[in-house]
């Protein structure tokens, strides 16, 4: 025991000392880069999508910053401090606290609604512009927007570019109606699926058990076009729709984007979350280049106002613009269709790269 | 309600259940011997589903046959977490066992994030499309064949246990370890048996599952919660209660399904815990292994 | 240790968010958050030794109870928050009567309380008024009324307070008949029982007492994080946060809780900043899950009864 025990109390103050010394100190403001904090939940439960959220964030800051940076501010680089909520939405906050502590003068995230509304009072609280690049919960922007109106908070921080669940939920609706009136079928009954882990134990049940449907259709929640998921359903997938927020693959540099994408993230495909996290930090870049000042961050949010960005790689329904909730009516999501066990936009017919297949050829 | 579809959800419940109930025979396996829960039983099995994974893609190996394969490392795996960790705590309190056990879990879940990646993955096998229909009713093969393996795996464990020397002083040592010892047998040995054939069943069960159950690391906690769950009702300690518990807790999670929400299926099999908790604690086959 | 030495930290502690900064405060609340719910636990899971692993169902109800009652009835959280630690401890009253009313003991009582939690979260995921699966979401305004605020260090002081109004419960419990029949209870029920104590009565008290002030803690964690979902405030993985705190700490003992949220906290937080950077996404819950197993190798009565002894205090009672 004796001999034990020194080593053990060297542990302990070494721990302790850790933990009094070890935290990352606020790094004194370096002028050459602009910090973004993105936070995502790149372990537990919602790894997957956070992963690509993640990367996507990070290759869209290297291409800005291969491009000269931001321009009209000197060249001045974007740099990415990235945090990790494992889907808890206590890291929501503490890792906002941390990066804006380490000088991040912007958030990013956060893909759960629960950590996404932890970080919306740090930025509220820090005066921190942060831009939602993922999360669907509608009263994460709206409950900020009333807090202003009814004089509550003085400035809106926060604002999103992604559909709402709210408008989600309409947007499906809309394009089944139509997609049905195209093929001409009216379905007399439609069964959503609403989660990956439903569709993956109800899928296979539907094709072991020989039902008799016209087509599955998802209204859009997350997961079920990843490409884990067909690499894990295959064939079960194939014909499947989702109406989920989807890259505009007409657009050439969406091509070209996720091929470096399926290089960098090992075989996956450019989705719905490395989109969006993507197209969130060139807007972040076009909103710092239109911006008066960059140490100010109501000058930030002045210019994030005044948002009219054309040039995203998802399919929009229009530019990129902030309404007085401070969410994007233009970010809408697109029907895709499994075909050939890749995900295929297939309505609305601007955004269409095949025709869709429903109702499904019988087995 | 449809009769066909009831009788349906029975009968893919109970095929399932197969699995279910080897799980739980290594959970009890391990409770009965050591008196020690363990936690990282759920994370145990999602490590054999990627064993079953990695030998299925590189090896090109059924998972129907890589099972073995699985509960062998499996075995090797719970033999050093018993040496290693368990063996050291065996007599502290009960809430120190279970942090152990949570943090065995923690690195297992997250050794396999870092090995694998959080994709929900599923293990191909040859059987996995192929059905054949009774009547109104239709037979999964793929849970049909984990089911018969489940079902003969548990009936090998009980011959070992009480057919074999090695198998009976494992009973013996979980009836008195005091009396074990005192006629001279080696408990220590007999723990680390215990703690590597219960993994090794939970390891088969991952195996075997895996062309069912799409799976990824964070699956293991609520494969552990369901061992719990099926353990206690079928009676702590009883390896025949565990596999009709098994069985039990499936199908009622299929009829669930069926009568209620899906997503309210769970609520079945925890208000049946809570039930039989209460009002025959000791389980439905509860007497001592 | 004496009273001075304890007036000494708690005016460093009082001082301290002056020099701090922000990182640091908002990992100070939640030392103070989880030593607070450590040290609601460790009535009924230290010292009486009925080990709850359930007890993110008190933190739900009472967030939910407040969170409602402020967005329906307007009702001020401060208020609310005694309403939901209120119904947090009727939940534990059930749970209690039931568990101790049957004699279910160790592995099987951790497994009732697993239970009525996990039917929580799957109750409150199917309850549509309450938000569902998507739980609820509270609005920041920095409104002090509405137990908000637009300064994190007002958080702290909040955190504080409730860590040292647990701890005075538990120092007062410790010190009366009350808390010795606990710990009798915990060592040896059948002889507590057999000299006549009373056993059901001080389990059911230790968890009423407990439940409650979990259920209080609700409300901060409601108007803290400004969201609840059922998968998060009733789930197995926050019951697990309360519980390896005072574990680690030294369950049943009043400093363990405090010292396991101090050592832990900032741990996670360390690793998680030093190791989550990189491409390796999980390494930093590896070294945590590594650095809880060190603690019960080397630490098997936990930190604090480790310490005293080392400098030559009192063994474990």
């Amino acid at each position: 025991m004796t001999t034990h025990r020194l080593t053990r109390r060297k542990l302990l103050t070494t721990a302790a000392g850790a933990a009094v010394l070890g935290f990352p100190l606020p790094l004194r403001a370096q002028p050459k880069t602009f910090k973004v904090g993105a936070i995502h939940p790149v372990t537990g439960p919602l790894a997957e999508p956070g992963q690509a959220c993640r990367l996507g964030a990070q290759m869209a800051a290297e291409a800005i910053n291969a491009a000269g940076g931001i321009k009209s501010k000197g060249g001045i680089k974007l740099e990415l401090l990235v945090g990790d909520t494992q889907t808890k939405p206590e890291n929501g906050r503490v890792e906002a606290e941390r990066v804006v502590q380490q000088g991040a003068q912007m958030l990013l995230g956060s893909f759960d609604s629960g950590s996404t509304n932890a970080m919306v009072s740090v930025a509220q609280q820090r005066r921190v512009p942060f831009l939602v690049d993922i999360a669907a919960a509608d009263p994460i922007t709206a409950n900020v927007a009333k807090a202003v109106r009814e004089g509550q908070q003085k400035v809106q921080y926060v604002y999103r570019n992604f559909p709402t669940g709210s408008s989600f939920g309409r947007k499906a609706v809309q394009y089944f109606t139509e997609i049905f009136r195209e093929a001409g079928v009216s379905p007399k009954r439609v069964v959503p699926i609403t989660r990956p882990a439903s569709a993956q134990l109800l899928l296979p049940e539907i094709r072991k058990q020989k039902v008799e449907i016209l087509g599955v259709v998802s209204p859009g929640s997350p997961g079920l076009y990843e490409a884990g998921q067909i690499a894990a359903l295959k064939e079960d997938l194939e014909y499947v729709m989702a109406s989920v927020p989807w890259p505009n693959f007409k657009n050439p540099k969406t091509k070209t984007l996720a091929e470096e994408y399926q290089k960098r993230s090992g075989g996956k495909t450019f989705d719905t979350n490395s989109g969006y996290s993507y197209d969130a930090m060139f807007v972040i870049a076009d909103i710092l280049e239109r911006a008066a000042r960059l140490d100010d961050p109501d000058t930030i949010v002045d210019a994030m106002r005044k948002t009219n960005y054309t040039a995203g790689l998802m399919q929009y329904g229009g530019p990129i613009l902030f309404n007085e909730i401070g969410d994007n009516p233009n970010a809408i999501p697109t029907m895709i269709q499994i075909l050939g066990q890749k995900p295929v936009a297939v309505w609305p017919k601007e955004a269409a790269l095949q025709k869709f297949v429903f109702p499904r050829p019988k087995a | 309600m449809d009769p066909t579809l009831v009788l349906q959800g029975v009968l893919s419940g109970l095929l399932f259940g197969g699995v279910y109930s080897l799980m739980a025979v290594g959970l009890t396996l391990i409770f009965g011997v050591m008196r020690v829960v363990n936690f990282a039983h759920g994370d145990m099995m999602v490590w054999g589903m990627y064993l079953a994974l990695l030998l299925s893609t590189r090896a090109g190996l059924d998972p129907y046959l890589a099972f073995v394969a699985c509960a062998a490392a499996l075995f090797a795996l719970g033999l050093a977490v018993q040496r290693g960790l368990v063996d050291r705590i065996v007599d502290a309190p009960h809430e120190m066992q279970i942090l152990l056990m949570l943090g065995v879990a923690l690195v297992l879940e997250n050794l396999a994030l870092v090995a694998f990646g959080p994709e929900p993955a599923r293990v191909r096998s040859a059987l996995s499309t192929a059905t054949v229909w009774l009547g109104p009713v239709f037979v999964d093969v793929a849970r049909l064949v984990t089911f018969a393996v489940a079902v003969v795996l548990t009936l090998a464990l009980y011959l070992f246990l009480f057919r074999t020397d090695v198998g009976r002083t494992v009973r013996a040592a979980a009836d008195n370890t005091y009396g074990a010892l005192v006629i001279g047998t080696d408990v220590r040995r007999v723990y680390a048996v215990a703690f590597g054939v219960g993994a090794a069943c939970v390891g088969a069960a991952g195996a075997l599952v895996s062309p069912i159950l799409p799976f990824q690391p964070a699956t293991g906690l609520s494969l552990s919660v369901a061992s719990f769950n099926i353990v206690i009702i079928g009676g702590m300690g009883s390896l025949l209660g565990a596999f009709i518990g098994g069985l039990l807790v499936s199908v009622a999670e299929s009829l669930g399904a069926v009568f209620l929400k899906p997503s309210l299926k769970e609520l079945f099999s925890f208000s049946l815990l809570i039930v039989i908790l209460l009002f025959r604690p000791a389980g439905l086959f509860g007497k001592r292994l | 240790m004496g009273p001075w030495l304890w007036l000494a930290a708690l005016a460093v502690l009082l001082a301290l968010p002056a020099v701090l900064s922000g990182y640091v405060v908002t990992i100070f609340i939640l030392i103070f958050f989880y030593g607070f719910l450590g040290q609601a636990w460790n009535i009924v899971g230290g010292y009486t030794g009925q080990l709850s692993v359930g007890h993110a169902a008190f933190v739900g109800i009472g967030g939910y109870t407040a969170a409602m009652l402020s967005i329906e009835a307007g009702l001020t959280p401060w208020i609310g928050m005694f309403i939901g630690g209120a119904l947090a401890a009727v939940l534990g009253a059930i749970i209690a009567y039931l568990g101790f009313r049957f004699g279910l003991r160790g592995f099987y009582f951790v497994l009732l309380t697993v239970a009525f939690a996990e039917v929580c979260r799957i109750l409150a995921s199917n309850i549509d008024a309450i938000g569902g699966a998507l739980g609820l979401y509270i609005t920041f305004t920095g409104n002090p009324r509405q137990f908000q605020f637009q300064d994190q260090r007002a958080y702290y002081y909040v955190a504080l307070a409730l860590m040292m109004a647990a701890t005075g419960v538990v120092a007062v419990i410790e010190r009366r008949r009350f808390g010795i029949y606990l710990t009798a209870i915990r060592e040896d029920e059948a002889a507590c029982e057999a000299l006549g104590v009373n056993t059901f009565k001080y389990k059911m008290l230790a968890m009423l007492v407990s439940s409650f002030l979990t259920g209080i803690g609700g409300t901060f964690y409601a108007y803290y994080l400004f969201s609840l979902q059922p998968s998060t405030v009733f789930g197995i993985p926050l019951s697990v946060e309360i519980i390896i705190r005072p574990i680690v700490g030294g369950a049943g003992t009043l400093l363990g809780p405090i010292l396991g949220s101090f050592i832990l906290t900032p741990l996670g937080e360390l690793s998680r900043s030093y190791f989550g950077q990189g491409g390796m996404y999980g390494v930093h819950l590896i070294a945590y899950g590594v650095l809880l197993i060190a603690v019960v190798l080397f630490l098997p009565h936990g930190a604090y009864p480790y310490l005293t002894r080392l400098f030559g205090g009192r063994p474990r009672a």
